[in-house]
């Protein structure tokens, strides 16, 4: 009797349900617009567990470089005269000369040096953009033009959702490849990486920028689609929320850390009444994870319902190659 | 054939002068065991070999080509491999990954299968393909020595530094890594063995190096070092 | 643009006055780290909660003492450090924690997070004021003059809530000083600051020294906070600029050195004023003010990473 492949069937279920939740929603375009958002923070957190759950670079920098695609994007516009299309492709571009930079700042950087100094680049950046009011509008924010042409949310559900997609298939196809690889044995003992030839420099450079660029991206969509973008996104709060939805997500599994984003989003929105209190038992939530449940709460559903699978058919391909080798011997 | 020429290396750390005017050379495949007291620099002068320190004074050459000043990865490219006194592997990988991970790093293109076919073939020779799938942290201490030294095979060094890869292991594994030893010896690989196993090392080794507060004081025949009295101060006088 | 002596003169005044507070949160901050080798993410938040606590017991009772509810605001998140360090911190110490640098940062940052929305969620987001601590007496000496509110050395203002608040953290400082260096308390914290083995060996139980020197850390960030609560406009959001101007002043002046974190204190309190003061456009100035000590700070961080004093980690 073949057993049922659950992996296929949650993973086809979820994409149904995301492809008609406009369908599913249409009486309620609020939360469409929570949906929205949700995608975009888990963007942000998938890509940031590839820096700090594959890479092991636990930067603070990665709303900055959020920031970065999206005041970018608006600034050129504004002062350019870009539109909102070209705006995003160079403030992407521009996120990830900036990780480059930053990325090659950090290099020597390790543990709470690498976090100090990320939290001061982001505060600076933040500081940056209020003070210069004549500029960036200060506290007040920048406005931007709407990416696409329409009054309707459902566009830029899809085009979110894509962008999740696409950004998620992107990176999980990296972490498959050398790139991932490499990632993780920097994260493991980044000495004993360069002993057996890997190229620090090279690839932790690569993780802040390609995971900047991811960033940008996100932000310069976002930006287009809300329309006003305010230093408040810089807040160390904020960076807090990525980083906590990846927490309780799964550090090193990027789908883990976009679902616990989609979930975190969406029981903040659900508990709006409670008001702060939400965030006060988010944060409770998210330190006993680190305490009790280190590898996330949602990572580990994943792989005992899904991944169970795939262990049992490589223990059955190893029994096969054992008896192989055996048989070569 | 293979040459390493250290000249002339010294190199502090705050006040401590760790190593003062090292220089030897390695010529083909050797098998040279490098001795000393505890503190003697033996742990030093390696870091210094494979890149991660920089000789405050003096030079490396491997094959004609400086490479004191080199980062690590530079280093084992061009053929220069070290294990580490405590084992470490990468944890949260399974074992064919720790061994892939060498060699895709030295070969950018170049198939994944045949990187896997080598190291289910090294892995074979090590008596440890059946693990090829595990975390190598659920693996035995012992194993994850072996590991270690598969491992540094796939780099295809032609000079390989050991450190202490003796210590806290029981006969049977010991027997395991020495023939590990003598078997890529035989393959054509040059050797330096840094351990306190005086008897192993003895009879393993072709060529004594003895450091002693980071200088050397002797190099040679095994026999010969082993009669020097400047090596029987440093050894006994330690014990006042 | 010419120079203003008196007008520097009152900036470096009123920049030292606040880089004693500084110091005494670094203090904190950098006897933690020395014990636990952790940087602790959620600092600035026990700074803030020890503002709020000597905020509402002044408020409630209104007889009691200033310095009484310093100390007991002090209390209050040596308790809290305390519990915290007990709960999420303890397996470091035993060191069953895989990649324990990284668990450390994710779980302070965890603690700062949680507090500052508990604490949001508690009290609201309106900001707190209380009004200065001590009346100075009135009196003339030469060319000190003192009113209620300031004291004047020639021509150089000094509010009181600042004088006071300096005051109070010298002597804390001191206070700790003589813990540190005068007690068995303190020994037990230096054994297990160099050598956790050795310490234990010699019958100092490294656990509790690690609970011990994470709740003092917190103390004194507390009672920085309550002896800043006249001065300060205070919102739950507060702690962080604090807490950052606490990394910057460890990592200037070296990781676990406490001369370091008091020297390096003095100099961002310093660095502040001037850069608040020195710079033409007054506005964007002020705006800028915390950007000058993290410029610095990623200078220190990129240049010279051990800081002015400190031991490599």
């Amino acid at each position: 009797m073949r057993r049922i492949d659950w992996r296929w069937i949650l993973t086809g279920g979820a994409l149904l349900i995301a492809l008609s939740a406009p369908l599913l929603l249409s009486d309620y375009p609020y939360w469409l617009h929570v949906a929205i958002v949700a995608y975009f923070y888990a963007i942000l957190a998938s890509s940031w567990s590839l820096l700090a759950g594959y890479a092991g670079q636990f930067s603070f920098a990665h709303m900055a470089f959020m920031a970065i695609g999206a005041y970018g994007s608006g600034l050129m516009g504004k002062y350019l005269g870009t539109t909102p299309a070209v705006g995003i492709v160079a403030s992407t571009v521009l996120a990830g000369f900036v990780g480059l930079i930053i990325g090659t700042l950090c290099l020597r950087l390790r543990g709470a040096y690498l976090a100090l100094f990320t939290i001061a680049f982001s505060e600076v950046l933040r500081l940056t953009l209020n003070a210069e009011l004549k500029i960036t509008g200060g506290p007040n924010g920048l406005s931007l033009e709407p990416l696409l042409a329409t009054t309707s949310r459902v566009p830029y559900y899809y085009l979110m959702l894509i962008l999740l997609l696409a950004s998620l298939g992107f990176m999980y196809w990296l972490a498959g490849s050398r790139f991932g690889l490499f990632f993780r044995s920097i994260r493991e003992d980044e000495e004993a990486a360069a002993a057996m030839g890997v190229h620090i420099v090279r690839y932790k450079i690569a993780a802040f920028v390609i995971t900047a660029m991811v960033a940008g991206l996100a932000g310069g969509v976002e930006a287009h689609y809300i329309g006003l973008v305010t230093p408040n996104i810089l807040i160390l709060g904020q960076m807090s929320i990525v980083i906590a939805m990846a927490v309780i997500g799964g550090i090193e599994s990027l789908v883990g850390a976009a679902i616990g984003a989609i979930l975190v989003q969406f029981s903040l929105e659900l508990l709006r009444e409670v008001g702060n209190w939400r965030l006060v038992a988010f944060g409770l939530l998210l330190m006993l994870t680190l305490r009790f449940a280190r590898n996330g709460l949602i990572y580990p559903l994943i792989d005992r319902l899904v991944l169970q699978q795939a262990r049992e058919a490589v223990i059955v391909g190893r029994a096969q190659k054992a008896k192989q080798v055996g048989e070569q011997a | 054939m293979i040459e390493l020429d250290v000249r002339d290396v010294h190199i502090h750390f705050g006040g401590i002068q760790a190593l003062n005017g090292v220089s030897f050379s390695v010529r083909g495949p050797e098998l040279i065991g490098l001795i000393g007291p505890n503190g003697a620099g033996k742990t030093t002068l390696t870091n210094i070999l494979n890149g991660v320190y920089k000789p405050t004074r003096g030079e490396v050459y491997l094959n004609g080509e400086r490479i004191s000043g080199l980062p690590p990865y530079e280093v084992a490219r061009r053929g220069l491999g070290r294990t580490f006194q405590v084992t470490r592997a990468f944890r949260r990988m399974t074992v064919l990954e720790n061994m892939l991970v060498p060699a895709m790093a030295l070969h950018p293109t170049g198939r994944r299968q045949d990187f896997v076919d080598r190291a289910m073939e090294i892995l074979r020779f090590l008596t440890m393909d059946h693990l090829a799938y595990e975390y190598a942290r659920s693996l035995s201490g012992g194993q994850q020595k072996l590991l270690e030294l598969g491992r540094l095979l796939m780099l295809d060094p032609d000079l390989i530094i050991l450190d202490e890869p003796f210590a806290g292991v029981h006969p049977k594994l010991r027997e395991t890594i020495w023939e590990f030893i003598t078997t890529v010896h035989r393959q054509g690989k040059a050797f330096i063995i840094i351990s306190h196993d005086m008897e192993t090392i003895f009879t393993l080794s072709r060529r004594l190096l003895v450091l002693n507060f980071g200088e050397l004081i002797a190099d040679g025949d095994p026999d010969e070092v082993k009669e020097d009295p400047a090596v029987i101060e440093a050894y006994l006088g330690k014990e006042d | 643009m010419e120079i203003n002596f008196p007008f520097i003169l009152r900036l470096l005044a009123d920049g030292l006055l606040i880089g004693f507070i500084y110091a005494l949160m670094a203090m904190g901050l950098t006897l933690i780290f020395s014990v636990l080798r952790v940087v602790s993410f959620a600092h600035g938040e026990h700074y803030m909660i020890g503002g709020y606590v000597a905020y509402y017991l002044l408020d409630t009772f209104t007889g009691l003492h200033p310095l009484l509810a310093i100390l007991l605001a002090g209390t209050a998140t040596f308790a809290i450090g305390a519990v915290f360090e007990r709960i999420f911190l303890r397996p470091l110490a035993e060191e069953k924690v895989e990649r324990p640098g990284e668990y450390a940062i994710l779980v302070t940052f965890g603690l700062g997070f949680f507090l500052q929305y508990l604490t949001l969620a508690l009290v609201g987001p309106h900001p707190k004021k209380t009004r200065r601590y001590f009346d100075l007496p009135t009196f003339e000496l030469g060319p000190i003059k003192a009113t209620a509110a300031t004291l004047k050395l020639g021509t150089i203002p000094l509010s009181a809530t600042r004088l006071t608040a300096a005051v109070i953290a010298v002597v804390l400082m001191l206070a700790m000083l003589y813990l540190i260096h005068r007690t068995w308390l303190g020994k037990g914290l230096r054994a297990v600051s160099q050598d956790k083995q050795a310490a234990a060996v010699v019958g100092v139980n490294p656990l509790t020294m690690s609970t011990l020197a994470f709740g003092l850390g917190t103390m004194l960030a507390g009672m920085s906070g309550a002896a800043l609560v006249p001065t300060f406009a205070w919102v739950p959001a507060v702690g962080a600029p604090a807490a950052i101007k606490s990394y910057v002043i460890i990592v200037l002046g070296g990781m676990g050195s406490i001369p370091g974190a008091m020297l390096g204190g003095l100099i961002i309190g310093i660095v502040e004023a001037l850069g608040t003061g020195l710079l033409p456009d007054p506005n964007r100035a002020f705006a800028y003010r915390d950007a000058y000590g993290m410029v610095i700070f990623a200078l220190v961080l990129l240049l010279r990473p051990t800081g002015l004093f400190g031991r490599e980690e």
